[in-house]
């Protein structure tokens, strides 16, 4: 039986399953970053807390750990698992590429947050019950099981951009597929994003503290600038680097929208230059309210379209450039015995190789044609567009809009011949084909 | 299920390992989980009853904000301990979680959601409670509700997961298919006596919690007294509960004979007796954990006849020996967890004895263990950065 491992196809009407996974996706991304920058701010003031003799400092880092407690541990902790059970509802072959490839990494990085979540709890609350040198190494040893985390995540979702080199796919080893050329410009840009971040959440807390100590918030909001500002600076140069790491096809995609993206990111470094530099030159300005508004600004403006864009570049792949984000294996692994399964859709068809498919659509007739078109476009472009005429994410409208059956047809050959880079070269029998301009065309765009 | 269907949705990459070696990991790392899962269920609940009485009553008056504490930390531990059974799980039983997962898309989604909310509104009932004795009530108790509903739901993915016939029909009943993943299996039975360990295990925590207090002079006679009674009570009333519940599953699906499940009864037994004395409640923890590596293992058990009655063995599944990044994890693992662990319990074991500041730096124990985890942690950073850089090397020069 010539069947390939495709699953059941969850899809969310308008929107898209993968869109669930992005909402999520950046949430954690949010908390995660604050928490590992949070966590390295922390032992830098310990440090200076210890070595100056400064208690007053340890209030403020009593505040500042019930927030990172709550702001970044409890959501990041709940988020992080939530992007792999979303990933799993929307592209279960990708996330098992993540899986059966990196899971010792996973598991390692798992003995991590062992110790992260419970040292957290630790940390905050045996502030004020152990000695200061004791809570120090604590801090440090917190912030180094942080970067950890980072370390081991950020080999995979490199991965999922791209290997980096030839190397995995002769050898199918785990440490050829995690460090690839883009994985240390990639963690250094994120280390970057993390220290900004950090500054930016610790001046929500150290300008609430005004009215208790006027003057130690305004000495916390201005280290607090120099933070942001040279996370911020860490940012720029390491994105920078990470976009020369990127393959062509990732170009490809960035091109596409690059005037947009630049002009963007130039408004928001000046926005947040500005702002640091205001927090250094007049931190009696940053008020508890304007500082958590930047965050907002920073989610929106900063996160969302940020993970959107690195989304986008991967197309057609979803991990490791061998499998579409439709879930179709694309080429051959040699290192792991994988196979492609493209000769094989092409020759039957995907209705007959998925075997989730019900038997009545196995094979089209004039009865079921729309029937087999409607789930053939589902199963084919619904990660990545939404088929309703309303549709939000990426609509298929917007493509195909006023085509007739034979124009979209043209459209489909042209894709299964590779026409496009960013699209997947899925080539189907003809009748496959047709089902799916047949049904394209009743929905009327 | 066909087979070859199930053999074909298996990972084209195949396990980095031997199966039979996540397999355990995943029993072992379950019965870690399910133990804060219940503890946390026991601490929230019975602080919900509690918030009743804290204002009239002094023992729990300063008992429940403990609980609610336990809670508190129960759930960030339960949700960091889940996460590798479901790392685990889904390297040699793919096909199982993926279509449970695909099925229940929208279950999925709204599990993260209702795990957030229920945590947030946690947080909520704890301030609320620290600020004014006996508040919080309502948002405890809603609290507490929606995090029942997340479990429910997680009960449901683990249950549609080992329904491998069926499996077609829920994704296209009628030939009709379903894209919509609102599929929900609850096996009622199966669920109580789950949630009904709840019960025995907080009445544990208890018998533990008067235990280790008792050495405290700030505590008083008649405070360590109520706390090990009470769970002395919690701890027999809720095992009866839960080994009727579990010997309803097990005939409903005939397994009552069954050597494991057998020696799971025998398991209830003992901590029956054990916790009626409540001669060393230490020793009950560790006897509860035996009894849940058992569950553990019954779970596993059900599912892998399930699926070699299919003809879906877990050990044929290939294997492709990755050999680098499992010695990384057993390093970390046993090194770097193992000290940092102990260097972190060991700490939270002084201090909670300890009346006053502890001071970590004259205490050897504790000296030592922190040196060794900062020197650990450092020499893994410096192994990491060593070895991306020579693979890195290798394969662009």
């Amino acid at each position: 039986m010539d069947i390939i491992g495709q699953f059941p196809l969850f899809y969310f009407p308008e929107y898209g399953s993968a869109w669930m996974m992005g909402i999520t996706g950046t949430i954690h991304i949010l908390f995660s970053h604050t928490s590992v920058g949070a966590a390295m701010l922390f032992a830098f003031l310990a440090y200076k807390a210890y070595k100056e003799d400064r208690s007053n400092l340890y209030p403020y880092m009593k505040k500042y750990g019930m927030f990172l407690l709550i702001f970044s541990y409890v959501l990041g902790s709940i988020t992080g698992p939530g992007i792999w059970y979303t990933a799993t509802a929307a592209s279960p072959r990708g996330i098992s590429a993540l899986i059966h490839n990196f899971v010792w990494v996973w598991a390692t990085e798992w003995v991590f947050f062992v110790y992260e979540v419970i040292g957290v709890f630790v940390l905050v609350y045996f502030m004020d019950k152990i000695d200061k040198k004791t809570h120090l190494k604590l801090t440090f040893s917190f912030a180094l099981a942080s970067v950890g985390t980072l370390a081991l995540i950020i080999g995979i979702i490199s991965f999922m951009m791209w290997p980096g080199t030839e190397a995995y796919y002769a050898t199918g080893s785990a440490s050829d597929a995690f460090f690839g050329i883009n994985t240390f410009p990639h963690m250094f840009l994120r280390i970057g994003f993390m220290i900004m971040l950090s500054g930016v959440i610790g001046m929500v807390i150290s300008s609430a503290m005004k009215k208790e100590n006027l003057e130690l918030s305004k000495e916390l909001t201005k280290k607090m600038g120099y933070v942001s500002m040279l996370g911020g600076f860490v940012v720029i140069f390491f994105f920078m680097w990470y976009m020369g790491t990127l393959p062509d096809n990732a170009h490809a995609v960035f091109n596409v929208t690059k005037d947009e993206v630049i002009k963007d990111r130039i408004i928001l470094t000046g926005i947040f230059s500005v702002y640091f530099l205001v927090a250094i030159l007049r931190p009696q300005f940053i008020s508890t309210p304007l500082a958590s508004l930047m965050i907002v600004v920073i989610l929106l403006g900063g996160l969302w379209p940020g993970e959107k864009l690195r989304e986008s570049m991967r197309k057609p792949y979803v991990a490791g450039q061998y499998i579409y984000s439709n879930q179709i294996v694309s080429r051959d692994v040699p290192g792991k015995g994988i196979k492609s399964e493209l000769p094989i859709i092409a020759q039957k068809g995907l209705l007959q190789v998925n075997p989730f498919v019900p038997e009545n659509l196995k094979v089209i007739t004039e009865e079921n044609k729309l029937e087999a078109g409607k789930l053939l476009t589902r199963m084919s472009c619904s990660n990545c567009h939404s088929l309703e005429k309303t549709g939000k994410y990426r609509p298929l409208k917007d493509r195909l809009q006023g085509m007739d059956k034979d124009a979209i047809k043209a459209t489909l050959y042209a894709m299964g011949e590779g026409a496009f880079p960013y699209m997947p070269t899925l080539k189907l029998p003809e009748e496959e084909y047709d089902a799916i301009a047949a049904y394209i065309v009743s929905l009327k765009y | 299920m066909d087979a070859s269907v199930l053999m074909a949705l298996r990972d084209p990459g195949g396990v980095p390992f031997y199966p039979v070696v996540f397999q355990g990991l995943y029993i072992l790392t379950w019965a870690l989980h399910i133990a804060f899962v219940l503890l946390s269920l026991g601490a929230m609940g019975l602080s919900i009853y509690g918030t009743f009485k804290q204002k009239s009553d002094p023992i729990w008056k300063v008992m429940n904000p403990h609980l609610i504490q336990t809670g508190k930390i129960s759930i960030s531990i339960l949700i960091v301990l889940g996460v590798a059974p479901l790392l685990f799980t889904q390297v040699i039983y793919d096909p199982n979680w993926y279509v449970a997962n695909t099925l229940s898309g929208m279950w999925v989604f709204i599990f993260i959601y209702t795990l957030i909310l229920g945590y947030i509104m946690y947080y909520w009932y704890y301030y609320a409670n620290k600020k004014h004795e006996g508040s919080g009530k309502l948002v405890g108790t809603v609290s507490f509700a929606i995090l029942v509903f997340a479990g429910i739901l997680m009960h449901s993915f683990a249950v549609t997961s080992i329904m491998p016939n069926d499996w077609m029909n829920m994704y296209a009943p009628n030939g009709v298919v379903d894209n919509s993943g609102w599929t929900m299996n609850v096996k009622v039975v199966r669920l109580i006596f789950m949630v009904s360990l709840a019960i025995p295990v907080v009445g544990i925590f208890l018998q533990n919690y008067s235990r280790f207090l008792s050495t405290r002079p700030d505590f008083s006679e008649e405070f360590i007294d109520y706390t090990a009674k009470l769970g002395t009570k919690l701890g027999i009333f809720g095992l009866i509960v839960s080994a009727i519940a579990f010997v309803l599953w097990m005939l409903q699906i005939g397994y009552l004979i069954n050597p494991l499940s057998i020696a799971i009864v025998i398991g209830v037994v003992v901590l029956l007796y054990m916790i009626y004395k409540n001669n060393n409640s230490y020793i009950t923890t560790g006897v509860l954990v035996v009894v849940a590596l058992l569950i553990s293992g019954m779970r596993e058990l059900i599912r892998f006849d399930i699926m070699s009655k299919l003809g879906y063995s877990i050990y044929d599944y290939p294997v492709n020996l990755e050999i680098p990044s499992i010695v990384m994890f057993l390093l970390t693992f046993l090194v770097l967890g193992g000290v940092g662990v102990a260097w972190l319990l060991t700490m939270a074991w002084k201090v909670g004895k300890n009346q006053g500041i502890f001071d970590g730096s004259k205490d050897v124990a504790v000296t030592k263990l922190g040196n060794y985890t900062l020197a650990i942690m450092v020499l893994w950073m410096i192994v990491y950065f060593g070895w991306g850089m020579t693979i890195l090397f290798m394969n662009i020069l």
